[in-house]
């Protein structure tokens, strides 16, 4: 809504729209599924009957990136999944939010020495929540879901285009490249 | 005459149809994690099915070989992240038998029970994936019942849902509270088979399914033998081995309990297998609990263990088939060599040569049999 | 033209808009609670009581996300594609009567008319899931329209069984026939072909290739953000309550619930017990393999309704008043 991000001073009805669309937005946040490792056995379970995410509204892990709010990173980014990982939030309409779960998203975790990994998921992309554990109780991802519905909920849309906007380049840094593409080989990534 | 007309001549000359090239990406909404596979399709067949792996390769081998044997369990915890005990059982027998270690009775009870505790949530998961794959959320949310449940009995004697980081070198951490297992014995004796029943008759028993799964992707043993399948795959086929048999470890051969085998080998066979197998585990849960015997349940060893030179191969038979740990020390505190045989990988070897002329919709079905985990296939 | 005729049809077709709106908005609702009732969990709970504000959270969220447009697609299809969809759909709710005398164009040949709409939606799909320029999309599209042809037939030849007994192809006779017995006691295996294939028509589970078996991998709405999301969404959901409407004016009696005096009020709740009754299907059984689809279409489901014709037409022959 160029309308709300581009307004340079709220009046009542932009910001009557603006208090609507957070509170829409926030009960209504919609996954999309890059699950990777241990830690989307965990919020598979939290989408199970005992914790239950969609009783916030939640619930819905939409297959393709152009349907969905919030991407979650269970799990590990090695240097061969980050060019995926960056084209699927790239993929997904603004606005958008990301969730770093478990360590190994956050800094690299138990495997941060290794050749093939990332150092954690915000040197691919800019991450809202970081929710830590190894692996995460569906309880802590629920928690951090609730910050992020919160920050959804509280942060004001009006002026936002005049604010820094986040740009996450589609290629990765030069020293990745050729590592990235000789993994890779010869066929398209995705 | 419409063979005069240019247009319509030329369209039915000219006409080429070539194959196209699909990518199952990385990223996909079912539960199998970062898999890749490149299908070449002709209409709805695949022609050819190219699996492209790597996605989750975290290193950790090599970064075995800079961690005391004691730090690397972190790491084994991590391969199949769905059967954390076999892995961690399979390493302890491992590092045991290189550096001859002896585990008390109280111990091979315990971790034979926690083993099969894990088998019957890993075939549980197995059992959302098939549903999810199939059908929709509901096998995976029903499947999660009993999960959360055996999770609550591991947290509560282990201290994690996952990752429980229990075994050790000659036993296991701790002891058990006796109250918990008593409430786990009555959960395993009825409510599990009740659950168990519930998803039979939800999904053994779908004529849908049934119709999807029957005769689909058949192997025989000798293909299995060449690919190196091993696990319920294996046993799918009409072979019978099963390392807890041919090769007892723990206290296998004093269960009563069988090996589930099936003879036809095709997609509905490996699906049963997986289903009585859990119904076996159960019932080797149950008598470990009852038969466990008092004692210690932890032999003690050094803290930083330097195992003499050598190398041992150890076979264990994980969910998914032969785990096998090859480790080479030279002395010192931190592993020579770490080298992991997954079972998942040589199961996923077999993929292309199953699915080669199948639809789509059946490539699902066949690939919710493999049971893969990522993770493991990666390392 | 009279100037009161059109300020009427034109409030006519605003209701219809406005019950469009209506029925997608507690379906949204309703389908989050059943299923998560059949799952054992509670479904949306927090956004309003026990969630009933969740479908405008939804919409909401749908209106204002970015709109994207793939780099390579075809903008015109893009666009088309949804209303392509959705329109025939609102266009048969013209027809359908929800009392004697409430429908907005109650029509002689009502019930040809809501088949003839129903023809038009497999080009809607085809279009959605072409235009997205991507692969798999096309084959969910080609699959979808091979699925929604196929499943028509046995829906039109049961239709005519009922067309048979009725004797006339207005809906609101059809209905009235129906004062005493249902159809539903009359030709039972014209129900169940009926309900089959209303399902089948609707893209729903355990006929949804277009919108989920494909979810495994995409889906022929993967190219689809924001609000024409909502679109195809509100598709799913008019064919839905169209299918639906057409089962309980064929075959459950619509407004008549003898012994009780025929009112508006049994039809609604009839649509919405059956329109239950195909989201516990979606909640229970597995989806079918696309060859196994066609092959129950063409295979089982057509003979079984020429069988049921031939039975119908039979028993209206020596049955006087069948």
């Amino acid at each position: 809504m160029g309308l709300i991000e581009n307004a340079e001073r709220p009046n009542f009805i932009l910001t009557t729209i603006d208090t609507l669309l957070r509170w829409g937005r926030s009960h209504s946040l919609w996954w999309c599924n890059a699950g990777s490792a241990c830690c989307s056995l965990e919020f598979a379970a939290m989408g199970g009957a005992r914790y239950d995410m969609d009783r916030i509204g939640s619930g819905l892990v939409r297959a393709s990136p152009r349907q969905s709010d919030v991407l979650l990173i269970p799990g590990p980014i090695t240097k061969k999944m980050a060019p995926i990982f960056v084209r699927v939030y790239n993929q997904m309409p603004d606005p958008k939010w990301v969730i770093a779960m478990g360590s190994c998203a956050i800094s690299g975790g138990a495997f941060r020495e290794s050749y093939s990994m990332t150092r954690g998921a915000d040197t691919v992309l800019p991450v809202d929540v970081y929710v830590p554990g190894c692996p995460v109780r569906p309880e802590a991802l629920f928690y951090g879901l609730l910050k992020l519905r919160a920050r959804v909920r509280g942060t004001s849309n009006i002026g936002l285009a005049h604010r820094e906007p986040i740009y996450v380049p589609p290629d990765l840094p030069p020293e990745w490249e050729a590592e990235v593409r000789e993994f890779l080989g010869e066929h398209e990534a995705c | 005459m419409i063979e005069d007309h240019p247009r319509v001549g030329r369209l039915q000359k000219d006409a080429v149809t070539e194959s196209i090239v699909l990518n199952m990406g990385p990223q996909h909404p079912s539960m199998h994690g970062v898999f890749h596979m490149q299908l070449e399709l002709s209409g709805e067949t695949i022609l050819a099915a190219r699996p492209v792996i790597g996605y989750l390769h975290r290193g950790i081998e090599k970064l075995a070989e800079h961690r005391t044997y004691a730090q690397c369990m972190v790491l084994v915890d991590r391969l199949d992240y769905i059967s954390q005990y076999c892995n961690e059982w399979a390493y302890c027998r491992a590092i045991e038998r290189l550096a001859r270690i002896e585990v008390p009775e109280r111990a091979e009870w315990l971790r034979t029970m926690y083993a099969e505790l894990v088998r019957v949530t890993s075939h549980l998961m197995w059992f959302g994936s098939v549903g999810l794959d199939l059908g929709g959320w509901t096998p995976v949310i029903y499947a999660f019942i009993p999960r959360e449940r055996i999770f609550d009995f591991f947290e509560a004697t282990t201290g994690s849902r996952l990752m429980p980081n229990y075994l050790r070198f000659g036993g296991v951490k701790e002891d058990v509270d006796p109250a918990e297992m008593e409430a786990l014995h009555a959960y395993l004796a009825k409510d599990l088979i009740d659950a168990l029943d519930e998803f039979d008759g939800l999904v053994t028993g779908n004529e849908i399914f049934l119709s999807r799964q029957r005769g689909l992707a058949p192997m025989t043993v000798d293909q299995a033998h060449a690919w190196g399948v091993t696990g319920p795959m294996l046993r799918a086929c009409g072979s019978t081995r099963d390392l807890r048999i041919d090769t007892p470890y723990g206290v296998y051969d004093r269960l009563d309990w069988e090996s589930c085998t099936d003879t036809r080998g095709d997609a509905l066979a490996r699906y049963s297998v997986r289903m009585r197998e859990m119904r076996e585990s159960a019932k080797m849960a149950l008598q470990c609990i009852e038969r466990m015997p008092a004692g210690e349940v932890r032999t003690k060893v050094a803290r930083v263990l330097r195992p003499p030179e050598g190398e041992v191969y150890v076979r264990h038979e994980s969910t998914r088939g032969e785990l096998g740990f090859h480790i080479v020390s030279d002395g010192s505190p931190k592993p020579y060599r770490f080298r992991v045989r997954s079972p998942a990988f040589m199961n996923v070897s077999s993929l292309p040569h199953l699915c080669a002329g199948a639809k789509i919709s059946e490539f699902f079905a066949i690939f919710g049999g493999i049971d893969n985990v990522m993770a493991e296939i990666d390392r | 033209m009279n100037a009161r005729i059109f300020l009427t049809q034109l409030l006519g077709a605003l209701g219809l808009i406005v019950i469009l709106g209506f029925n997608v908005i507690i379906m949204d609702w309703w389908e989050r609670k059943l299923v998560g009732h059949i799952h054992r969990r509670p479904g949306p709970m927090h956004t309003g009581w026990h969630g009933i504000l969740q479908p405008f959270a939804d919409m909401l969220k749908m209106l204002s996300k970015e709109d994207i447009v793939p780099d390579r697609a075809d903008r015109l299809f893009f666009w088309l594609g949804p209303a392509v969809a959705v329109v025939p759909a609102f266009m048969a709710l013209a027809v359908l009567p929800l009392a004697p005398g409430f429908a907005l164009a109650d029509i002689g040949n009502g019930l040809f008319f809501v088949f003839a709409m129903q023809t038009i939606m497999p080009f809607g799909y085809t279009l959605i899931g072409w235009s997205g320029h991507n692969k798999w999309s096309l084959v969910g599209a080609l699959r979808s329209a091979a699925q929604l042809i196929s499943y028509e037939i046995p829906m039109l030849i049961v239709a005519l069984g009922i067309l048979l007994a009725a004797g006339s192809a207005r809906l609101t006779d059809i209905v009235n026939a129906q004062s005493t017995v249902w159809y539903a006691v009359k030709q039972p295996i014209g129900l169940l072909i009926f309900f089959i294939t209303a399902v089948a028509e609707m893209n729903r589970s355990p006929f949804d290739m277009p919108e989920a078996e494909s979810e495994l991998v995409a889906g022929i709405h993967t190219e689809y953000a924001g609000m024409k999301f909502g679109l195809v969404m509100m598709a799913e959901y008019t064919a839905m309550l169209v299918g639906s409407w057409m089962i309980v004016l064929l075959f459950l009696g619509g407004w008549h619930l003898w012994p009780l005096p025929p009112s508006p009020v049994w039809l609604v709740l009839k649509l919405y017990l059956v329109q239950s009754g195909i989201i516990w299907l979606r909640g229970t059984y597995l989806r079918l393999r696309v060859d196994t689809m066609m092959e129950m279409s063409w295979k089982y489901l057509i003979p079984a309704s020429l069988a049921n014709l031939m039975l119908v037409g039979v028993l209206a022959t020596t049955f006087k008043g069948f």
